[in-house]
């Protein structure tokens, strides 16, 4: 008997040419059996996800330290998915409640990038203790590691997120109709998004953007040109200016839209009731009409708040790994549906990891570098990327006495491979991660 | 005689009002008035309007100061089925009900920004009871001392439960836990001095090498969690007092000696506090290190300014405000009275008084959900039902009240527009809430938000035959009596068309409430 991810994997491939029929003719660049699209889908774990319970190394070194320090917060054999072996042949475990994550991981979907964060250049515990090299400003910090995250500007703030950046070079080559923001969020405003010549567009999952209560009659009409007219004036006030300016795009944005949306069938896929699972189901569905939108290149952000477990952190995770897991699965299931698999990664992004000393109150402290999973039929997945901390207090990878992990991976080489594997070529690279560059390498190898 | 007001002594200002003040020979005009009543209370009315000008500025203010103090209910924290109370549409939709009947207008507008700054949700802290509770800290100390509200957020459960005040045990060896720096951290970066050193004029101080100087570093941190230590819950009725009481959110928090660390910290400022010291004095220490931080000033004047008056306040404002807030003339610092007339009385927010005053473009605050539903329900005479649910429509807009989503807000204080123009609420502002606030006014002109919540809208139908008497009202009750030309010319077209009286108020009131304009409080 077929499991169900194996039963729509294969439907997807016997289909997939039918598949495609709704949405009329395939884009002109298109190659091979696939339409040329490429989305990045961000799942933002906002409050700073322990990810030190997400994914382990089970090898009985780390995994007897980890023990031994995590105190009341160890997870045990009876809280982790069985022992998978990664490509490399290192065993690890995934949080018991990830199992349908880890389930990819198994198929080969779902990869790990470990101990990822926020670096100006590569950092010792050495050069850190010392301050003798630039280090990423307020460490530790929600909001500031949050914003660095979706800028990957270590050095302070910016006015533009990485994406938001990326989506002003897909505007110049063509891909997307001009009519429609490559950037979209279902998770309302994020700096991710904002771009120096492009802004983003956000939706509230299953609610329309179009203006309610006009009709085709003439005082209708006034009401409606009116409110127009006034978006294209100036009033003098620039807030004023700045509000109009988003209404302007809500409007341009709900046409486009509502025309694409009304003519898609629904999807098969079932997404659970949550939050995270309502807002993957919207992206799924523009997914789904981006011939229609003339969309060949998006970039979605959804999120999931929650994760800042300064106690309490067992019972927070079992309420919200179940949540996130089968929404991320359901994702990926609509995408096989829509035979897009191989044409959409999902990728997460968290604040910071949490100590790995556990604090008063069953919970732990804002860290640093974290474990991240990114999912796609692009993926070479079942392996982990980067290298996993020495679980030492104080240790090598320590830069206090708590377990604050110093990243052995950028932000900037994590984006950077999910870029290029979008369509971002090396030269426009460094536009988008400035900092790319003091790492020497560019590229993860987890795309492509 | 307008600018008179600008440059009273704050001093005088506190003192009991003179004679002279009172028989001003300048009356303030509508404009002047009602924009001062959009900072300072929940929206102008044609009654608060004639009530400050009859009384002018000052003794507008003295009289808020002295006003009677709303209040939410209490709530059971059981529920029928015998489950925590988490139900908290009764709370929310009687704080509404307050925006429209409570007198101490300008008390509950200082109390909402101060919740905005110290903020504790009900996203973690769930039982419906504490939210009342919480926000009479806030309300009962909006006019008294920073430190005061530093003290008594600090020891309120509901904080406690919220940011692991409450419970915050010593290392522990044994077990191989640490105290916990939630609240230290929090404490430090949002409610009092924030992550860089400031400037009186709330410019970021640099140091030599043009890099932001910090507040402070990890170790501190660590330290002030070392301080935090060794609170816990009030003792419920019945209950047997613990080292760790179990969550109680009434009354405040109680100090447990065996679970605080009494070695030496360095805090704040390096400021050493000596080993041996109870819970309670170690918590005093800090407190007094933190009131030394001369960031402390133009941290929250700044944000309070930004709340009542304007996202993009100048240097000079900042300084000034910051100024009273160090000093309030007697030698008192953190003084809210005296913080509150400097925001207000300001020359920079009272210019635009003057109608012909040179027009400061960057000028103003958008309206926060929580702000335009009020606005809306005071301007068009809203009246809210036993069953109400106001309390959805802000959410719909993105601002759930006693909800938000973490500790830093429902919008940073560094958030800026897509041009760079500083504008925190525009946090809340996309594409998504833009249209829920227009079916929000299509929703109350032509249908109903909820049968428990009406409005009146005969002041506007009733002259809806003449345009220009229309445009005129909806002018002096939601735009300071100051409509730019642009809105009321697309106002006119829209009430032109319309094919009734009540048509013409309805296509107008919509054209001017979803405005760029009126969502900015200017």
């Amino acid at each position: 008997m077929f499991s169900r991810r194996g039963f729509v994997r294969l439907g997807a491939a016997t289909v997939g040419s039918l598949a495609l029929r709704p949405f009329g003719l395939l884009p002109a660049l298109a190659q091979g059996s696939g339409p040329d699209y490429r989305a990045l889908v961000c799942i933002f774990l906002y409050g700073g996800n322990d990810s030190n319970n997400t994914v382990l190394p089970m090898d009985d070194a780390s995994f007897s330290a980890y023990t031994s320090i995590r105190g009341q917060l160890a997870l045990t054999s009876a809280d982790l998915t069985a022992t998978l072996t990664t490509a490399s042949g290192n065993p690890v475990a995934f949080h018991a409640k990830l199992a349908e994550l880890a389930s990819l991981f198994s198929s080969k979907e779902l990869a790990v990038v470990a101990n990822v964060g926020s670096l100006v250049q590569p950092l010792t515990r050495a050069l850190y203790q010392a301050q003798q090299a630039p280090v990423p400003v307020n460490l530790f910090s929600h909001s500031d590691q949050q914003l660095q995250w979706q800028t990957s500007i270590a050095q302070g703030s910016s006015a533009t997120g990485w994406a938001g950046r990326a989506a002003d070079y897909i505007a110049t080559q063509g891909y997307n109709s001009p009519a429609f923001p490559s950037f979209l969020s279902v998770a309302g405003n994020s700096l991710m998004g904002a771009g120096a010549q492009t802004q983003p567009v956000e939706m509230t999952p299953g609610q329309s953007l179009q203006l309610k209560g006009f009709n085709s009659s003439a005082q209708s009409q006034a009401r409606w040109d009116a409110l127009n007219n006034l978006l294209t004036l100036d009033s003098g006030i620039a807030l004023a200016q700045a509000a109009n300016d988003t209404v302007a795009s809500t409007i341009s944005d709900a046409t486009a839209l509502g025309g694409a949306l009304s003519k898609a069938a629904a999807l098969k896929t079932v997404f659970p009731k949550t939050s995270i699972g309502e807002q993957l189901q919207q992206v799924a569905q523009i997914i789904q009409v981006q011939a229609t939108l003339g969309m060949r290149r998006q970039i979605f952000f959804c999120s999931l708040g929650g994760f800042d477990t300064h106690t309490n952190e067992l019972n927070t995770h079992n309420s919200l790994y179940p949540q996130l897991s089968p929404a991320i699965a359901a994702f990926y299931d609509a995408t096989e549906e829509l035979g897009m698999a191989q044409n959409v990664t999902t990728f997460t992004e968290s604040d910071f990891s949490r100590t790995l000393q556990p604090t008063s109150g069953d919970g732990s402290d804002h860290a640093w570098g974290s474990h991240h999973l990114v999912l796609g039929g692009a993926v070479q997945g079942g392996q982990v990327y980067g290298k996993f901390p020495t679980f030492a207090l104080g240790g090598s990878d320590d830069a206090d006495t708590r377990g604050r992990w110093i990243p052995t991976t950028s932000i900037d080489q994590y984006g950077a491979t999910l870029c290029s594997w979008f369509g971002i070529p090396q030269s426009a690279l460094a536009t988008v991660f400035p900092n790319l560059a003091n790492f020497s390498a560019g590229q993860l190898g987890f795309l492509g | 005689m307008k600018h008179l007001l600008w440059h009273l002594g704050i001093a005088s200002a506190l003192m009991a009002i003179p004679a002279w003040s009172q028989s001003s020979p300048a009356p303030m005009s509508d404009r002047a008035a009602a924009r001062l009543l959009d900072q300072a209370t929940w929206g102008p009315t044609p009654a608060s309007i004639q009530q400050l000008q009859s009384v002018g500025i000052n003794a507008w203010l003295q009289a808020q100061f002295a006003a009677p103090v709303s209040d939410l209910p209490d709530q059971p924290s059981m529920n029928a089925a015998g489950k925590t109370n988490t139900a908290l549409g009764p709370v929310q939709s009687a704080f509404f009900q307050n925006t429209l009947s409570g007198q101490d207008q300008l008390r509950q507008r200082v109390a909402f920004a101060l919740s905005e700054i110290w903020v504790e949700s009900a996203v973690t802290v769930h039982p419906a009871y504490a939210q009342p509770v919480y926000w009479r800290v806030l309300r009962d100390n909006a006019f008294g001392n920073y430190r005061d509200i530093m003290k008594a957020v600090t020891l309120s459960p509901a904080m406690g439960e919220f940011l692991n005040l409450a419970n915050n045990n010593k290392a522990n060896a044994k077990k191989g836990t640490a105290a916990n720096e939630n609240y230290a951290r929090e404490f430090q970066q949002l409610f009092t001095i924030g992550l860089v050193q400031l400037n009186p004029d709330g410019t970021v101080m640099l140091d030599a090498n043009g890099n932001p100087v910090p507040t402070y570093n990890q170790a501190e941190i660590t330290d002030t969690a070392r301080v935090l230590t060794g609170w816990t819950y009030p003792v419920a009725p019945g209950a047997t007092q613990k080292n760790n009481n179990p969550a109680y959110f009434i009354g405040q928090m109680i100090p447990v000696e065996a679970e605080h660390d009494t070695t030496a910290k360095t805090v704040i400022g390096g400021v050493q506090i000596p080993a041996g010291q109870t819970t309670s004095q170690d918590l005093d220490s800090l407190l007094d290190a933190l009131m030394q931080q001369s960031t402390m000033a133009p941290f929250v004047s700044a944000q309070l300014i930004q709340h009542l008056v304007t996202s993009n306040p100048s240097p000079q404002y900042i300084q000034r405000v910051s100024s009273v807030f160090t000093n309030d003339g007697t030698g008192a610092s953190g003084n809210m009275q005296a913080v509150i007339i400097a925001i207000l009385t300001d020359p920079e927010a009272r210019a635009a008084d003057d109608p012909n005053a040179t027009p400061n473009a960057n000028f103003g605050h958008m309206r926060e959900p929580v702000l335009f539903m009020a606005n809306v329900l005071r301007g068009l005479n809203g009246t809210l039902g036993a069953s109400s649910a106001i309390q959805n429509q802000t959410n719909q807009m993105g601002q759930n009240l006693f909800s938000a989503p973490s500790v830093f807000s429902y919008f940073s204080p560094q958030y800026r527009t897509e041009k760079g123009l500083p504008g925190p609420e525009f946090q809340l502002y996309s594409t998504a809430t833009a249209a829920a606030r227009a079916d929000i006014v299509n929703s109350i002109l032509y249908g109903t938000l909820d049968k428990s919540t009406q409005f009146d809208l005969s002041p506007f139908t009733s002259v809806g035959a003449s345009i220009s008497a229309l445009v005129d009202t909806i002018s002096y009750t939601f735009f300071y009596h100051g409509m730019s030309n642009s809105l009321q010319q697309a106002v006119t077209s829209a009430a032109a068309a319309a094919s009734s009286p009540q048509k013409a108020a309805q296509a107008a009131l919509y054209v001017a409430l979803t405005s760029g304009e009126y969502q900015i409080v200017h």
